[in-house]
């Protein structure tokens, strides 16, 4: 993850940076960014937080994540991708019970009574859930008293702007020309 | 001149440890007995340290000096959340308990934020009755300088530690330690454990210079002797809570309620004379299950007997 930091206050700067790369690493969403840019100006106060991801958010589907294999009555799930493992397991106790999912190795279940049609869509990840844990990961990076927040999502591109008391015209019109920078910036970034 | 050691072992033979301190004339001021460890600070003759060093070793423990003992410091952070606590705010109140001292954390209700920042009067007071108070503040010089305010009214000493070197606040601290700010994660690194050795050491400094100026007009009784008073008092004796006599440079916090022992508190005689004459006794602010005793000064005393 690129970050670039815009702040006359240099130790600030350079703190915030690994702050907010720390608290991004804690949620995990570091490999879903590709690059932040914060602008920091406390004498305003004034903290606009953005970041470019990987790719939009989307619905991701259990079939996004594991292979199917039916043999009667059960159902062989093969996990592919690690990353949504917490995920697939924690739906199939949701939809079928503890009893009937039997975990035999790290990535292969066997799920009794279950068809593989109704596994194979099974949503596993929303894209808001995503967005919801960033904005969220902003705000426990951003200075607690700064409280007046509002955040702009387009596509691939999450920025938040935050100041203390008024969120005054000026303010707001420079966290939309930030954020108007990175979706410039994100267009010439192909998705992965 | 005593000296001030903590013993950090296992219970086992640990009575012959209490015997030797008793032996050599010295004191114990707290004992933390978890499961089969103990920790007890102590305070003792320089000349006897050796005695205690031995058997120390003989039963297999270590001891070693604390310089904050028989201290209460408070760690102050902008407020309670989660974008000020617990790093580093609780790295720093566990090098104050390494240095020997009882450390307390807590947080401003509104002490979030740059133009917005406050301290009630109700919070100065509580601080006030500590020894020392350490404030941690932010990574942004500007908003470190607006926050003098918080700092202007307390009355012990300060000791400021945050980010950037800031300007015009040597008038409300009696250190600034800068270089440690706003974190996220634990201060595991070398560089950083030096930095908290540094902040003990300033808090160290500081509170020297007040045991100083106590040791140039004495309290009538110290605080540690009216320890020993004070713990034969059953109420006290059968407290539960953790450290129930908790040691001050100039006074003790006695975690049982002022109101139901005022006559005990008032009319306990000290060196023929009552408590209340010798001391201040109030309920503390932080919680009116504790009672404050400050100790006055030996001057403080002649010039109350000189006034009736």
């Amino acid at each position: 993850m690129q970050i670039d930091v815009v702040c006359d206050d240099r130790y600030g700067g350079e703190a915030y940076a690994k702050l907010f790369e720390n608290i991004i690493g804690d949620i995990g969403k570091s490999f879903m960014i590709v690059k932040a840019r914060l602008v920091l100006k406390p004498e305003v106060p004034l903290f606009v937080f953005s970041v470019i991801l990987k790719n939009a958010p989307g619905c991701k589907v259990m079939s996004d994540a594991a292979s199917f294999r039916q043999e009667g009555d059960e159902l062989y799930v093969s996990i592919s991708n690690e990353r949504y493992a917490p995920d697939v397991l924690s739906n199939l106790w949701k939809a079928y019970g503890r009893p009937n999912v039997d975990q035999q190795t790290r990535f292969d279940l066997v799920v009794r009574g279950a068809k593989q049609e109704d596994v194979e869509s099974m949503v596993i990840s929303t894209g808001e859930e995503a967005i919801e844990e960033i904005l969220g990961a902003f705000w426990r990076a951003l200075p607690e008293g700064i409280r007046v927040r509002e955040s702009m999502i387009d596509g691939k591109v999450i920025t938040i702007v935050a100041t203390e008391e008024i969120m005054v015209k000026e303010l707001r019109d420079q966290g939309m020309q930030v954020h108007a920078d990175m979706i410039k910036e994100g267009e010439v970034i192909p998705d992965v | 001149m005593f000296e001030v050691m903590m013993y950090d072992g296992g219970v086992y033979r640990s009575a012959e440890l209490f015997e030797a301190i008793e032996d050599i004339g010295g004191t114990v001021l707290h004992m933390n007995r978890s499961a089969q460890m103990l920790m007890v600070t102590m305070s003792i003759p320089e000349e006897d340290r050796p005695v205690i060093e031995r058997i120390s070793k003989e039963i297999g423990g270590d001891i070693r000096s604390v310089p904050l003992a028989g201290t209460e410091i408070a760690v102050i952070g902008c407020t309670l959340g989660r974008h000020h606590m617990p790093h580093p705010v609780c790295d720093i109140a566990e090098i104050m308990r390494q240095g020997g001292a009882i450390s307390v954390v807590m947080g401003l209700a509104r002490g979030r934020g740059k133009k917005t920042s406050q301290i009630s009067k109700r919070e100065i007071e509580i601080i006030d009755e500590y020894d020392a108070a350490v404030f941690m503040f932010g990574n942004f010089k500007d908003c470190i300088e607006e926050k003098k305010a918080l700092l202007e009214d307390i009355h012990v000493p300060v000791i400021l530690v945050c980010g950037p070197e800031p300007d015009g606040m040597e008038d409300c601290c009696e250190a600034i330690i800068s270089g440690v700010g706003r974190k996220a994660e634990r201060m595991k690194a070398s560089e950083e454990r030096a930095k908290l050795a540094e902040i003990s050491d300033a808090v160290n400094e500081v509170l020297m210079r007040k045991k100083k100026m106590l040791e140039e007009d004495p309290l009538f009784i110290h605080p540690a002797e009216l320890k020993l008073l004070l713990e034969n008092y059953e109420p006290i004796d059968m407290c539960l809570r953790p450290a129930p006599i908790v040691l001050h440079l100039d006074g003790l916090r006695v975690k049982i309620p002022y109101r139901e022992h005022k006559d005990y508190f008032d009319n306990l005689v000290v060196y023929g004379r009552k408590l209340s004459e010798v001391a201040d006794i109030v309920e503390s602010k932080l919680e009116d299950s504790s009672t404050l005793i400050k100790i006055r000064t030996m001057s403080q005393i002649e010039d109350m007997d000189r006034s009736e």
